[in-house]
C-alpha cells in the first residue's frame, strides 16, 4: 500500500525525474515559458471523423458530469459538531478492540484496557472521535449501523471477508451510507509473500465492488508485542482525522444521541421494595443529527417509545481546545482528553449524578488570587463554577465543623464533608431548566433518598419552583410525594402567591447537601432580561454562597418584573405550555403597560371582550380571524391625517421608508451588515462576494442574486462556465445557512433553546421515567444504546407500503404473512407483511410469494415512517446461521389508512332450476345478501355459456325458501350438469399485527423471539404440510365415449338432395356370387403356373447366397480398420505427450526467467 | 399514537383541528359551549368536521350527545379532485377556506373541490380576499403558483347563500423558511366591489366613496366592478367590497366586508346585533379607513393574515423565519399559543418601536408532506 511512501523515513527528499506527474509538471513549465507544441503536422488526425460519434461522445460526457453531481443538502448544525462516530466492525476474532486501543492511543495518549461502550476522544483542534466497538449480533450491528459517522471494516486477512461484513454493509446502505474504511488484519499468518500479495489484491478487488472503485482499504500487517505497528496505525489515524461524515438523510431529520453513560435515578426505596419496579433512568450522551425540541418523544432502541422528562444540556466533559481561551496552533497534552465513562477510565469518575474529576496534584494550583487557572474542564467562559466554587471554598473564615454547627440542618454534610479529596460537581453548572416542570426531576432530590433525614417531620422533601406569572413571583414547593404527578399545570394551579419576592426563606426550604453546590451560571446573563426567565429554579444552599445567589435572584425577579417581554405576554411568564389554554387572569392586552387592576374581571366581562384584547379567558370564544376591531376610525379624509402615512405610499419619500425598513430594531443593522457578508462555499472552496442587493427580501434575492453571480467577474466559477442549478442551489443553501446563523446569534442563549432547541453537538442529559427494569439489569455497555427522537406523526400507527427486494443472497423466497423482522428509522419490530404486484389497471393482486429476482409491493401495518425511508428485513436474529441473514431489502413509497390489496376468488354454483335461458343457481353464495352485493357480475359455465347474476330467487322459487339461491340468466340454456363460475376479487386483510423488538430487555446473548413462521412451528411442533386432496394432480382418465347413431327423420330425409340422402343398404344375408365361386385352371395354366413358383425359388436362394457372402465381407474389412484405429490411435497419443512436455519445458523456463 | 391532547372550550377550533391534523395528534375538546343556552358544537362547525373528513382519510370524529365533547383522531390528509362540500349558512366560505388551504398542502394529491354557500360576510374574509391576498402570502413559501387557485362560480351573500367556489391547492414536500421584514410602499390599490339581487348602483356608490379616500395618497387606484345576476347572485341580496394595497417589496394589505340581510340564530334573534345598515358610500369610506389604518400599523401581512403566517411560518424547514406584521392581533396571539402547544414551536417576538411593529422568528418545525406518494 501506499502507506510507507506517505511517511517517508529521515533520508533527504529526492526529487523525481520521471513519471506522469513529472510530465504534467514540465508540461506547466513549458506553459509558463511560452514554448508551445506546435508540432501538429496533421490537425486533421485530431479531429473527429464521425459525428455520430462525436455526439455519442459528448452525451456520454454531460451524463457523467450529471451523475456526478447531487442535490446539495442544508447542513443544520451549527457551533461545535459532535465527535464523529467511528463504529469498528468486524466478525469476532479479527482484532476490532486491539484497533480502537491502538487509534485511541495514537489520538490520546491513554492505554484502554477494555472496551467498553463510546469512547470520546478529543483528535485535532476541530475534531473529536467516539470510537464504537460493534457487537456481534445483529441487533447491535443494526443500531451501530445507524449512528455510524465512519464505519470501519475490520476483515480477517487470513480468511476473507465473512457474511457479517456484507451483512454491516447492506444495513448500511440502506440506513444512509457513511464513509467506510477497511482494515485488514492477520496478514501476518501468510508465510508465501506471492500469495498474500495476491490476497490482497482479490480481497481489495471484492471491497471496491461491494462499495466504489477506490475505496480506502488498509492493511495491518501483523503485531509486534501484541500490537499493530505503529507506523501502520499512525497511518490509519491519519486518514481516521481526514474523514469528513456526510449529512444523510434520515440523520439529518432526526435528532438523535448514542448514549455513552447511563444511570439507574429510581429512588433507592423503590427499587429496593419491587426489585421488578419500572426504573427512571437518565441517558447522557453527544446530541447529534438535528435539534432536539424539549417536549419531543424519544425511541430507545431495543426498548421502546418513551416521552422526555427531564432535558439537560450538560458541560462537555470532552471539549474541544477550540473552545478554551488561549490560541495554540498545535493540540497540547492537556487538550487530549479522553472520555469514556462506561469502560471507568480516565479522569473523569462518575457518581449518581455527578461527575468527579480526579486531578493530580500538579494540575491544581489554586490560591486566592485571581489568577488564570489550568482545570482541564475549564470551558473557557469567564469564569469556571468549579473554580468560583473552589475560590469560595477558600475564602471561607470558619471551618467545616464550625460551619456545620451554624447550618440549620448538619446530617447532610459530615459524610462527604469529611474526604477532603477535591471532588466537586461539574455538572449541573451549564443545566438550564427554563421550564418550572424540568425543575423537579433535576437531581438534588435524588442526591438526597440516601440520606434518611429529612426537612420536615413529615418525611417528605420539599423542592422548590419559583416561577413568574404575569409579572408576578410564584413560588411552589413541591413535595416528593407528588414529584411524579405534579407538573407544570399543577404548578399554575395550585399557587399560592407571595407579594414579596425579596423574603426567600431559603433556610426552611434546605435540601442541598453542604458541598453538593448547585448555583446557577449567571455571570453573564444578569442584565439580560430574558435571559433571566431562563432559569426557573433555584437551588440555593445555606452555606456562604447561598446569599449571593439570593441576592443574585431577587436582581433577576426585579428586572424580569419591570419588562416583561412580548414573548412573556403572548406565551405567559412561565414558559409553561399549559397556561395559556387555561388561564385564569387574562391576559395584558395591546399596550404593553396595563395597570394590575386589569388583571382581574368577572367572567361575563371577559366573554364580551371579543376582539381587542388577547384574551383567551373565555374558551367559547368565537373562532374568526379577521380583524374588525378598528376602534374609532380617523378620518382619512383629512389631508393631515393623511400626510401622517404619506411615507407608506410610493409617493412619499423613499428614503424615509427604506429607512424603516432598515431599522430593524435594536440590532438591526449590524446584523443585517453581517447578514449577507462574503462567504465562502466549503465545499468547493469558492468565495461568494456579498451583493448590494442582499438585502431587499429573501425573494428578490434570490434572482438577482443569479444576475449578480452571472455578472460578477470576481466569482471564478463564471469564467468557467455559468452556474447551474446545483451551485444555485448551494449558494442559496449557503445563504440559508447563514441567515439562520445570524439570527440565532442574535438570541441569548435561553431563548434560543426555546426556539430552537438544543443544539446538536451538546453533552445531553436526558432522563427517562417508568422504563422496564431489565433495560438496567441486563445493561452491556458492549451494546450501543441509541435514542433517537421521533418526528411527526412518527409514533401513529398505520399501514405502509414499501418496495420490497429479496436479498439476491437470501436462499429462500419470502412467503407472505409469515413475519419478518424490518429495522426502519430508529426502530426495529417484527410484523407481517403481505406481498402484491401491481397489475397493468393499477390493481394490487396479492403474491403469496416474493418475486425471485423483481421488486414486489409489501404493505405491513407498523409505526410510520416518511415516504422514502429504507429499511432492511430479517427474519432470524440468530447468530448461528450459516446463510446470509438479511432476508430483504426496501423502501417505503407511501402510508395510507387501508391498502387495498386483492386475490382472485371464484365462485362455484351448480343450478337447481333451468327455465329456458334462466337457471336458478345454489351453492355460489351463501345469504341473499350476498347475492345483493353481486347483482350484475357476470358468471360462466364450464362449456363457455356467459351469463348474469341477476337477483336473488327467492319469491321466484315457490318450495320453501332456501337462502342464496341466485336467479341467473345466459345466453343459451344450460344444463343441470353444467357448473357455473363466478370469477371476482375480494380484499385481502393485513393483519395489524407489530411487535417492537425488546432486545435490550433481555440478556444479550439471548435471541429474541417472536412470532414464527408457520414453518418453524411446523418443524417444531412435528406437523406434516395439511395436503388437500382435491389439488393432486391426477392422471386423467377420461372414458371414450359412446355416441348414439345419427338420425336423420324420415321427413327430413325425404327432402334431401340425392347427393346428402344417407345411401347404406342393408347387410346382405348370403355371400355374393363373387365371393363364392371356385377357380379351377387349365393344365397350361397350372404349368405357367408351376414355373414361376421354381423360378421364384431360384432367385430367393441366390439372394440368400449373395448376403452371406457380403457379410462376410464386410466383418473383415470392419477387423481391419479396427486394428488401424488402434495403431492411429497410439501415434497420437505420443505426440500429444511430446508436445505437452515441450510447452511445459518453455513455460517453466519463462517463469525462471519472470523470476 | 400518543395520548390525546385534552383542551377546552370551542375556541380556535379551526385552528386546532388543522394543527392537529398537522401534528397528527389526537384531540379531545371538553365543555363547548357547556353553559351556554344552546350547548354544544354549531352547524358551521359540524360542517368543518365533515370538510375535514372528505378531504381526509381514516378521520374519525366523535361527538356526544349534547354535542359539548369532540373527540377527533386526524388521518391522512388524501386531497382529490372532483371534491364537494355544502358549507353551512353560519358562516362564510371564509371560514371553511383558512384552514383547508394549509391542510390541502399537505395532501397526497392536489385538492380541487367545491365549496358552496355565504361567499362574502363581514365575519370572514372573503373570496375576493383570497384571491387577492391570500394565495400571494402562500406564494411566498414556495407553494408552486400553478394550480393554486380559486375560482367564484357565483357569489351568495346571508343569510340564504347559494354562492359556489372552485377551490384548487396544489401539493409541496415542504415549505421553505421566509425572511420577510420588508414592508416596502404601497404602490397600488387594487380592489372589486360586487353586488348581487341588487342594484349595482351601489357599487358604483362604494367605488366613488373608496376612491375619495385613496385620491390624497395614490393615483394608481384601480376597483373592479362584478355585478351579477341570475344563477350566479345565489338566493339572497348584498354587496360588498374588497381592496388590497400592494406594496413594492410585494406584500398585500386587505380589507373587505359586505353588507347584507343579517342571518337569524338557532335562538330565533340575529346573530350579530342588527346595526343600522350603512349605506353604501360609508361602506365604502369604512372599508377605505380600514385599508389605511392597517398600513398605518404596518406589518408585512394585515391583522387578519397574520394567524396564516405564523401557521405557515411554524410548518416550514427548521430554518429561520423572520416576519414583521403590524400590531398582534388577538387571532395571531391566540395562534401564537396554539401553534406552541401543537408544533412546539416558540416564536421569539421582538416590537420594533420606531415603526410601531413587531417582528417574529421562529425556527420551523420541519413538517414534511408524509402522505405524499414517493413516486
Amino acid at each position: 500500500m501506499a502507506a510507507d511512501e506517505l511517511m517517508p523515513s529521515h533520508r533527504s527528499h529526492r526529487t523525481r525525474k520521471a513519471g506522469p506527474t513529472m510530465r504534467k509538471k514540465s508540461e506547466i513549465d513549458k506553459k509558463k515559458r511560452g514554448i508551445s507544441d506546435t508540432k501538429q503536422n496533421n490537425p486533421k488526425a485530431f479531429s473527429f471523423k464521425s459525428a455520430r460519434r462525436a455526439q455519442l461522445a459528448e452525451s456520454h460526457a454531460t451524463e457523467k458530469e450529471q451523475k456526478r453531481l447531487h442535490l446539495p443538502k442544508i447542513d443544520r448544525t451549527y457551533g461545535d459538531p459532535p465527535p464523529v462516530v467511528v463504529v469498528v466492525q468486524g466478525p469476532p476474532g479479527v482484532g476490532k478492540s486491539l484497533v480502537i486501543k491502538s487509534l485511541v492511543k495514537l489520538f490520546s495518549n491513554q492505554s484502554v484496557p477494555e472496551v467498553r461502550g463510546p469512547i470520546t476522544v478529543v483528535q485535532g483542534k476541530r475534531q473529536r472521535f467516539q470510537f464504537v466497538e460493534c457487537p456481534n449480533d445483529i441487533n447491535g450491528m443494526v443500531d451501530c449501523a445507524k449512528i455510524a459517522d465512519l464505519a470501519m471494516l475490520v476483515v480477517d486477512g487470513s480468511y476473507g471477508f465473512e457474511m457479517e461484513t456484507f451483512e454491516f454493509l447492506n444495513i448500511m446502505q440502506v440506513h444512509g451510507f457513511p464513509r467506510v474504511m477497511g482494515v485488514l488484519t492477520h496478514l501476518d499468518k501468510f508465510n508465501d509473500v506471492s500469495k498474500l500479495r495476491k490476497t490482497k489484491t482479490r480481497l481489495k478487488q471484492r471491497f471496491w465492488k461491494e462499495i466504489f472503485d477506490g475505496a480506502k482499504l488498509f492493511y495491518l500487517s501483523g503485531l509486534i508485542h501484541g500490537k499493530y505497528s505503529p507506523r501502520e496505525v499512525h497511518n490509519l489515524g491519519r486518514f481516521v482525522a481526514l474523514c469528513k461524515p456526510q449529512p444523510l438523510l434520515w440523520r439529518s431529520s432526526h435528532p438523535y444521541l448514542l448514549a455513552d453513560r447511563l444511570e439507574d435515578v429510581t429512588p433507592p426505596e423503590k427499587a429496593q421494595m419491587d426489585k421488578k419496579c419500572d426504573r427512571n433512568i437518565t441517558l447522557y450522551g453527544y446530541l447529534r443529527g438535528c435539534n432536539l425540541k424539549k417536549g419531543m418523544k424519544v425511541h430507545i432502541a431495543g426498548v421502546g417509545d418513551y416521552s422526555l422528562s427531564g432535558v439537560t444540556a450538560l458541560s462537555d466533559p470532552c471539549p474541544l481546545p477550540s473552545a478554551s481561551k488561549k490560541k495554540k496552533k498545535r493540540l497540547g497534552d492537556k487538550d487530549r482528553l479522553f472520555y469514556a465513562p462506561m469502560s471507568g477510565i480516565g479522569e473523569l469518575l462518575y457518581d449518581k449524578d455527578a461527575v468527579y474529576i480526579n486531578i493530580n496534584k500538579y494540575h491544581v494550583q489554586y490560591s486566592n488570587t485571581d489568577d488564570k487557572m489550568e482545570e482541564p474542564t475549564n470551558k473557557g467562559k469567564g469564569r469556571d463554577v468549579g473554580e468560583d466554587l473552589v475560590k469560595s471554598l477558600q475564602d471561607t473564615k470558619y471551618s467545616i465543623d464550625e460551619k456545620l454547627d451554624k447550618t440549620f440542618i448538619n446530617f447532610f454534610g459530615k459524610k462527604t464533608s469529611a474526604n477532603s479529596e477535591t471532588k466537586f460537581k461539574a455538572e449541573d453548572a451549564y443545566q438550564s431548566l427554563p421550564e418550572g416542570s424540568d425543575s423537579e426531576e433535576s437531581q438534588s432530590n435524588d442526591d438526597d433518598e440516601d440520606d434518611e433525614v429529612h426537612v420536615e417531620g413529615k418525611g417528605s422533601e420539599i423542592n422548590q419552583i419559583t416561577e413568574i406569572d404575569g409579572g408576578r413571583l410564584r413560588r411552589k414547593a413541591i413535595f416528593k410525594d407528588d414529584i411524579g404527578g405534579s407538573d407544570a399545570m399543577d404548578s399554575n394551579e395550585d399557587d399560592f402567591e407571595e407579594a414579596d419576592d425579596a423574603e426567600l426563606d431559603l433556610d426552611e426550604y434546605d435540601f442541598e447537601e453542604a458541598d453538593d453546590v448547585e448555583l446557577e451560571n449567571e455571570v453573564e446573563d444578569s442584565g439580560d432580561d430574558s435571559a433571566s426567565d431562563s432559569s426557573g429554579d433555584y437551588q440555593i444552599d445555606d452555606t456562604d454562597h447561598g446569599n449571593i445567589s439570593q441576592w443574585k435572584a431577587i436582581l433577576k425577579e426585579n428586572a424580569r418584573k419591570k419588562n416583561p417581554s412580548l414573548t412573556q405576554i403572548v406565551y405567559g411568564a412561565s414558559g409553561s405550555s399549559a397556561t395559556p389554554l387555561i388561564n385564569e387572569n387574562p391576559d395584558i392586552s395591546d399596550d404593553e403597560d396595563t395597570d394590575d387592576e386589569d388583571f382581574f374581571k368577572p367572567k361575563g366581562e371577559q366573554s364580551k371582550n371579543s376582539g381587542g384584547g388577547w384574551d383567551v379567558g373565555y374558551v367559547n370564544s368565537e373562532d374568526c380571524s379577521k380583524f374588525m376591531n378598528y376602534g374609532h376610525l380617523k378620518n382619512w379624509k383629512e389631508k393631515d391625517v393623511c400626510e401622517s402615512i404619506r411615507d407608506r405610499f410610493t409617493t412619499g419619500d423613499w428614503s424615509k421608508a427604506a429607512l424603516r425598513d432598515k431599522n430593524l430594531g435594536t440590532a438591526g443593522e449590524g446584523e443585517d451588515d453581517e447578514l449577507y457578508g462574503d462567504f465562502e462555499d466549503l465545499e468547493t472552496g469558492d468565495k461568494h462576494k456579498s451583493h448590494e442587493n442582499m438585502e431587499s427580501g429573501a425573494y428578490d434575492n434570490d434572482d438577482e442574486d443569479a444576475e449578480a453571480v452571472e455578472r460578477d467577474g470576481n466569482n471564478p466559477r463564471s469564467q468557467i462556465k455559468e452556474p447551474g442549478y446545483v451551485d444555485k442551489l448551494k449558494e442559496e443553501l449557503e445563504i440559508r445557512k447563514q441567515m439562520n446563523q445570524l439570527e440565532m446569534n442574535d438570541l441569548d442563549s435561553d431563548t434560543r433553546i426555546e426556539l430552537e432547541g438544543f443544539r446538536a453537538g451538546t453533552y445531553m442529559r436526558l432522563e427517562i421515567h417508568n422504563v422496564p427494569y431489565e433495560m438496567v439489569e441486563f445493561f452491556d455497555p458492549c451494546h450501543p444504546i441509541l435514542v433517537g427522537g421521533i418526528g411527526f406523526g412518527e409514533d401513529n400507527i398505520g399501514y405502509m407500503q414499501a418496495r420490497l427486494k429479496k436479498h439476491r443472497w437470501h436462499k429462500k423466497v419470502l412467503k407472505t404473512r409469515d413475519p419478518i423482522i424490518v429495522s426502519i428509522g430508529w426502530r426495529r419490530y417484527q410484523t407481517l407483511p403481505i406481498y402484491a404486484i401491481e397489475d397493468r389497471n393499477g390493481r394490487h393482486r396479492m403474491l403469496k410469494y416474493t418475486p425471485e429476482h423483481m421488486h414486489c409491493l409489501a404493505t405491513f401495518w407498523g409505526p410510520l415512517v416518511p415516504p422514502s425511508t429504507g429499511f432492511v428485513a430479517f427474519q432470524n436474529l440468530s447468530n448461528n446461521q450459516a446463510g446470509f441473514r438479511i432476508t430483504a431489502t426496501s423502501v417505503v413509497v407511501e402510508f395510507n389508512h387501508q391498502a387495498r390489496i386483492v386475490k382472485k376468488i371464484k365462485l362455484v354454483g351448480t343450478p337447481c332450476k333451468i327455465k329456458k335461458k334462466t337457471a336458478f343457481i345454489k351453492d355460489m353464495f351463501t345469504s341473499d345478501l350476498e347475492i345483493a352485493r353481486f347483482e350484475g357480475s357476470s358468471v360462466r359455465t364450464v362449456s363457455g355459456i356467459r351469463g348474469q347474476v341477476k337477483k336473488a330467487g327467492k319469491n321466484m322459487l315457490d318450495n320453501k325458501a332456501e337462502e342464496g339461491i341466485a336467479r341467473c340468466t345466459f345466453e343459451d340454456q344450460i344444463h343441470m350438469g353444467d357448473m357455473v363460475f363466478l370469477r371476482a376479487w375480494t380484499t385481502v386483510e393485513i393483519p395489524q399485527f407489530y411487535n417492537p423488538l425488546t432486545t435490550a430487555l433481555q440478556p444479550r446473548d439471548k435471541t429474541w423471539e417472536g412470532m414464527k413462521t408457520f414453518g418453524q412451528l411446523r418443524r417444531e411442533l412435528n406437523i406434516p404440510i395439511p395436503v388437500n386432496k382435491d389439488s393432486l394432480y391426477k392422471p386423467i382418465e377420461r372414458k371414450p365415449k359412446k355416441f348414439s347413431a345419427l338420425k336423420i327423420p324420415k321427413s327430413l330425409q325425404r327432402d334431401l338432395p340425392f347427393k346428402s340422402k344417407p345411401k347404406d343398404l342393408p347387410r346382405r344375408k348370403r355371400h355374393s356370387l363373387d365371393e363364392k365361386r371356385a377357380v379351377i385352371m387349365e393344365p397350361k395354366e397350372r404349368k405357367v403356373h408351376t414355373v414361376i413358383q421354381q423360378f421364384q425359388l431360384v432367385h430367393h436362394d441366390k439372394m440368400k447366397k449373395k448376403k452371406a457372402t457380403e457379410q462376410k465381407k464386410r466383418k473383415e474389412y470392419e477387423a481391419e480398420k479396427a486394428k488401424n484405429e488402434e495403431i492411429n490411435k497410439k501415434r497420437r497419443r505420443e505426440e500429444r505427450r511430446e508436445r505437452y512436455r515441450e510447452e511445459d519445458k518453455k513455460k517453466k523456463k519463462m517463469r525462471r526467467s519472470h523470476d | 399514537m400518543g395520548k390525546a391532547k385534552k383542551m377546552k372550550g370551542s375556541q380556535s377550533f379551526r385552528q386546532r383541528l388543522l394543527l392537529s391534523t398537522l401534528s397528527s395528534t389526537r384531540i379531545v375538546i371538553d365543555e363547548i359551549r357547556a353553559d351556554e343556552t344552546i350547548p354544544g358544537l354549531r352547524p358551521h362547525e359540524i360542517s368543518l368536521l365533515r370538510l375535514i373528513e372528505t378531504v381526509t382519510d381514516d378521520a374519525v370524529v366523535k361527538i356526544n350527545e349534547t354535542g359539548t365533547q369532540l373527540k377527533y383522531k386526524p388521518g391522512i390528509i388524501m386531497g382529490g379532485k372532483n371534491l364537494v362540500h355544502n358549507c353551512a349558512l353560519t358562516r362564510s366560505i371564509g371560514y371553511y377556506l383558512e384552514p383547508l388551504i394549509v391542510l390541502a398542502l399537505f395532501g397526497k394529491k392536489p385538492l380541487s373541490i367545491r365549496l358552496s354557500g355565504i361567499t362574502n360576510d363581514p365575519k370572514d374574509p372573503g373570496v375576493d380576499t383570497f384571491r387577492s391576498t391570500t394565495l400571494h402570502i402562500l406564494k411566498r413559501f414556495g407553494v408552486p403558483a400553478e394550480g393554486l387557485g380559486l375560482k367564484i362560480e357565483s357569489r351568495g351573500v346571508a343569510p340564504n347563500g347559494g354562492g359556489e367556489v372552485l377551490l384548487t391547492v396544489p401539493t409541496v414536500q415542504t415549505l421553505t423558511a421566509v425572511h420577510w421584514v420588508e414592508e416596502g410602499m404601497v404602490k397600488r390599490i387594487r380592489g372589486s366591489t360586487f353586488s348581487v339581487r341588487v342594484n349595482s348602483d351601489f357599487e358604483h356608490s362604494m367605488r366613488f366613496a373608496a376612491r375619495g379616500i385613496f385620491n390624497n395618497l395614490l393615483p394608481d387606484v384601480h376597483i373592479e366592478l362584478d355585478h351579477r345576476a341570475g344563477a350566479q347572485a345565489g338566493k339572497s341580496p348584498g354587496y360588498g367590497i374588497s381592496l388590497v394595497a400592494e406594496t413594492t417589496t410585494g406584500c398585500y394589505i386587505s380589507a373587505d366586508t359586505t353588507v347584507s340581510f343579517g342571518r337569524t340564530d338557532e335562538t330565533g334573534e340575529l346573530d350579530f346585533e342588527k346595526k343600522s345598515r350603512v349605506s353604501a358610500e360609508d361602506t365604502g369610506v369604512e372599508i377605505a379607513s380600514w385599508l389605511l389604518q392597517e398600513i398605518e400599523k404596518g406589518g408585512v401581512v394585515d391583522s387578519t393574515h397574520q394567524g396564516l403566517l405564523f401557521i405557515l411560518c411554524a410548518s416550514c424547514q427548521p430554518d429561520v423565519s423572520k416576519v414583521r406584521v403590524g400590531t398582534l392581533s388577538s387571532y395571531g396571539v391566540e395562534t401564537l399559543r396554539n401553534i406552541k402547544e401543537f408544533m412546539g414551536v416558540e416564536f421569539n417576538i421582538r416590537p420594533d418601536p420606531s415603526t410601531g411593529t413587531v417582528i417574529l422568528k421562529c425556527v420551523g418545525s420541519g413538517l414534511v408532506n408524509l402522505s405524499r406518494k414517493l413516486s
